[in-house]
């Protein structure tokens, strides 16, 4: 190797050594800077949890930006004269490596520069990279290390609102309270009662509207609409009820013309259906015993039950009939079968009656979670709004909000305070649904929505004027002269918190020279007001006359 | 070749040690001081020596040529002094035949090394009667242009108390000295070694241990030190940065200083590094050189403005200021 390659693959491999401590240092140091950010957002996060969104967002520029800095940390490079320099100052050499470079560099037919470079090579070769640029490890990378394990201890601190981000878990987009969450939990419990007399997907059908709520694809007025199809699904059942339930009562009233029959048309009566049931066996048992006036008399009656072909109570009505026409044909075994059968029908109706039942006050568990959803979009609408006024400075117009001046056209069903202020209860929770529902069905609440609250007073936001000055009363002067008037007395007494600001003018500015034209000298107001004083008492003093 | 260069260091390291030796034998306590005037010998440079009273510069000055095998002269400046005292003057002469002709008789500034004691005590008329010798090492006495020998060094001692009846020098003639070496109080330890050698009946001998071939000899190997770009720049760095202009201007230069450094400023530094560099067995010059000679040649050529001379701003806090504040080139 030539005396050049000599100080030139010194110099490398003391530019590598540099760059890998440098580097080492610098990301150090940067990784504490910058794992401060998620420390300090975990630990907000334990206040108040942040959404996964914003925790994706924050950690993806985090990260873009770290490794960003790495790269272009690493892509940075250092020249050969850099590295000479830094050997001569930690070797002690006196520039001679930096001399011995630049006439690397710069060639020139001199004795004294060879000799000089061959000395330099001499002195590069005896470098000792190790000694002379020793692997530290620096201080901030205890720190690093520190800060990575409060992290991550952080995350599994047992709080029931911490999340473990180490898990890919954040906070819900929404989140129910106890009270919504227990009334979930009921409506849940109703409908797979419900789902276990019928088959349903509407259990899974409100799992899902919850669990995208909680993600954030839907806010909670989308939450609200879908439960509202939920509900006019769980009540399209009712007619169907209530059309069986008047069939079974007129069906009572039929079979009640047979003694035989008495039993269960009493049972009917009662909404029994499984008595009612259990009678038509016994019923049907006993056929062969009968006597023959007594069969007639059923054959009858149940051929007149079977004419109430309601809704729901076909196929009952069908066997009933069939059951008839067989005492009619005395085939008593097909007659006891029909029996049989209707008995059977009858357990079915009364099944279903339940699960409607069931899926009604599931229904009303959906409205209460519905009006509570609302509430709580609304309050969240009011505050923002609120801060839109807060930030639009001092906007003392004196106007009140008007009542049910919401822009997405709803009533105001969360303000049911007696002050019009807003409470965590949606307006109470009993006899509230005509109050919450805009145009629904009746209530007694305070909302045009229901017909109960048409001549309640309505209630808008209080007057939230920032400023309020009290009435200046300016003493004037009844006689002229004596007495010096000071009209800025009662402003020196009462002082504007705020200050004042210069209210842009719409006028242009030859406009605004002419209002301000001062056309009465100065000197001669104390003059026009004397006149004006003088022929102000004229017209007195002529009334007196 | 490498062998014969070192060789020539290791010669030029040996004369100016034993130089020095032979001076430190009378002159005690100022190493540094007789580097410096060794040092502007070498440089082919003039050194201006600034003490009170009986610190010894004069006698620095005649040991120095006692240990040179040069031709020494003195001139005491007085304010009578005129140029044909020290230039020398036509004189009329006669022949053996009785015919006059005008004869030149060198003046004392025809030497190898000359002692102006007390310059600034002659008028400035007289002053300038050594710029063209210290520049141009020639001397012209009314159409005829004497050539000096070489090696021609001006040592001027001058004192900074008695300002009465003092002619300053002008800024012209400071910048032709190379260094300007400030001579202080010497140290108690000091003072007990001239007691002793001087308060005795035998007084030190000193050597005669350099000629004027050596010298000439010294002065080319200065020369052929080579000195890289970077610490070159470094010196112009710092020779620039003595001036109240940007972009390298320092905050004292700007607030003190009317005037900075000529090139010559530049050129004493980096011949000055290279003498440096040589007696530390080197064959390169480096910034730690060029900021140990900075003070001795720069410091006699920033000019303060009136604002430094009222605050009586040393022109080495300026200095010492732009050496701390210029950056080694990377």
């Amino acid at each position: 190797m030539s005396d050049k390659e000599i100080i030139i693959a010194s110099l490398r491999r003391v530019d590598r050594r540099i760059k890998i401590n440098r580097l080492f240092t610098e990301l150090n140091l940067t990784a504490v800077l910058f794992l401060a950010i998620p420390l300090l957002l975990k630990l907000w996060d334990l206040v108040e949890p942040m959404r996964g969104v914003t925790i994706g967002i924050i950690g993806g520029i985090w990260i873009l930006l770290f490794v960003a800095f790495a790269v272009w940390r690493f892509a940075q490079k250092s020249t050969l004269e850099q590295a000479a320099a830094s050997a001569d100052t930690r070797a002690d050499l006196n520039d001679e490596l930096k001399t011995a470079v630049w006439f690397i560099n710069n060639p020139r037919p001199s004795d004294w520069i060879e000799a000089q470079i061959r000395r330099a090579a001499g002195n590069a070769q005896n470098l000792n990279v190790d000694r002379l640029y020793p692997r530290q490890i620096p201080k901030t990378l205890y720190l690093a290390a520190a800060m990575i394990l409060v992290f991550v201890v952080l995350n599994f601190v047992p709080l029931p609102w911490n999340h473990n981000w180490l898990a890919l878990q954040a906070a819900p987009a929404f989140s129910l309270n106890d009270k919504e969450a227990a009334i979930l939990a009921q409506t849940q419990e109703l409908l797979r009662k419900a789902e276990q007399l019928q088959q349903s997907e509407l259990t899974e059908k409100l799992e899902e509207i919850v669990d995208q709520l909680q993600e954030g694809t839907i806010d909670a007025q989308q939450a609200a609409q879908m439960l509202n199809e939920i509900q006019n699904q769980l009540e399209e059942g009712n007619l169907d009820a209530a059309s069986i339930t008047e069939g079974l009562e007129e069906m009572a009233k039929d079979l009640a013309q047979s003694e035989e029959l008495e039993p269960t048309a009493d049972a009917l009566q009662d909404r029994e259906l499984k008595l009612a049931a259990d009678e038509l066996r016994k019923l049907a048992e006993k056929l062969g015993m009968n006597k023959p006036e007594s069969s007639k008399e059923i054959q009858k009656s149940l051929e007149q039950a079977a004419q109430n072909t309601r809704p729901g109570l076909e196929e009952l009505a069908k066997l009933l009939k069939e059951a008839a026409e067989n005492l009619k044909n005395e085939q008593q075994q097909q007659a006891q079968q029909s029996l049989e059968g209707a008995a059977q029908e009858l357990g079915t109706i009364q099944q279903r009656i339940e699960s409607q039942q069931l899926k009604n006050l599931a229904s009303q568990q959906i409205q209460s979670l519905k009006d509570a959803l609302q509430q709580r979009q609304q309050a969240g609408q009011k505050a923002s709004k609120g801060e839109q006024q807060a930030g639009k400075g001092q906007n003392a117009s004196g106007q009140k909000p008007e009542a049910g001046q919401q822009p997405d056209g709803q009533s105001q069903s969360g303000q049911s305070g007696e002050n019009g202020e807003p409470t965590d209860q949606a307006g109470g929770e009993e006899g509230q649904a005509g109050a919450m529902m805009p145009g629904g069905s009746e209530g007694t609440g305070l909302m045009p929505g229901g017909k109960g609250g048409s001549d309640a007073p309505r209630e808008g936001d209080a007057t939230s004027l920032e400023v309020q000055l009290q009435q200046e009363k300016v003493q004037g002067m009844n006689d002229a002269g004596e007495k010096p008037e000071d009209i800025e007395e009662s402003s020196r007494q009462e002082r504007s918190r705020l200050d004042y600001r210069n209210v842009k003018s719409d006028l242009s500015p030859a406009q605004k020279d002419l209002l301000n034209q001062d056309r009465i000298p100065w000197e001669y107001r104390p003059l026009i007001k004397s006149y004006f004083e003088a022929i102000r008492q004229a017209p007195n003093q002529q009334g007196k006359q | 070749m490498s062998t014969a260069i070192d060789q020539q260091v290791a010669t030029f390291q040996e004369r100016f040690k034993r130089v020095k030796e032979e001076v430190s034998k009378v002159i005690v306590g100022y190493g540094e001081i007789i580097d410096g005037v060794i040092m502007s010998l070498l440089a082919s440079g003039h050194v201006l020596l600034e003490g009170v009273p009986g610190l010894g510069k004069t006698k620095l000055v005649s040991t120095l040529s006692d240990v040179m095998r040069l031709k020494f002269s003195r001139i005491q400046f007085t304010p009578d002094l005129m140029p044909a005292d020290i230039t020398g003057t036509n004189i009329v002469q006669e022949d053996a035949m009785g015919e006059k002709f005008l004869e030149f008789q060198p003046g004392p500034i025809f030497s190898n090394i000359v002692l102006a004691d007390e310059v600034n005590r002659a008028t400035p008329k007289t002053q300038s009667a050594l710029l063209e010798a210290m520049e141009e090492r020639s001397v012209t006495v009314g159409k005829t242009t004497h050539k000096l020998d070489s090696p021609f060094f001006v040592l001027a001692t001058q004192n900074p108390l008695e300002m009465e009846g003092t002619y300053p020098l002008p800024e012209a003639q400071l910048d032709r000295f190379f260094m300007k070496l400030k001579v202080d109080y010497p140290t108690v330890d000091s003072l007990h070694t001239i007691l002793n050698r001087t308060t005795k009946s035998q007084e030190p001998i000193v050597e005669r241990v350099l000629g004027q071939g050596e010298v000439l000899e010294m002065r080319k190997t200065v020369r052929a030190v080579p000195i890289a770009r970077p610490v070159q720049d470094y010196a112009i760095r710092i020779t620039l940065a003595t001036h109240p202009k940007p972009p390298y201007a320092h905050a004292l230069t700007m607030k003190y200083v009317r005037y900075g450094s000529s090139p010559r400023g530049a050129q004493a530094l980096v011949i000055g590094g290279k003498i440096r560099a040589l007696l530390n067995h080197r064959l390169h010059v480096s910034c730690d050189d060029i900021r140990a000679v900075a003070y001795g040649a720069l410091r006699h050529r920033v000019l303060l403005n009136f604002e430094g001379e009222a605050e009586r701003i040393d022109t080495d806090t300026v200095i010492k200021g732009i050496l701390e504040n210029t950056p080694e080139p990377k």
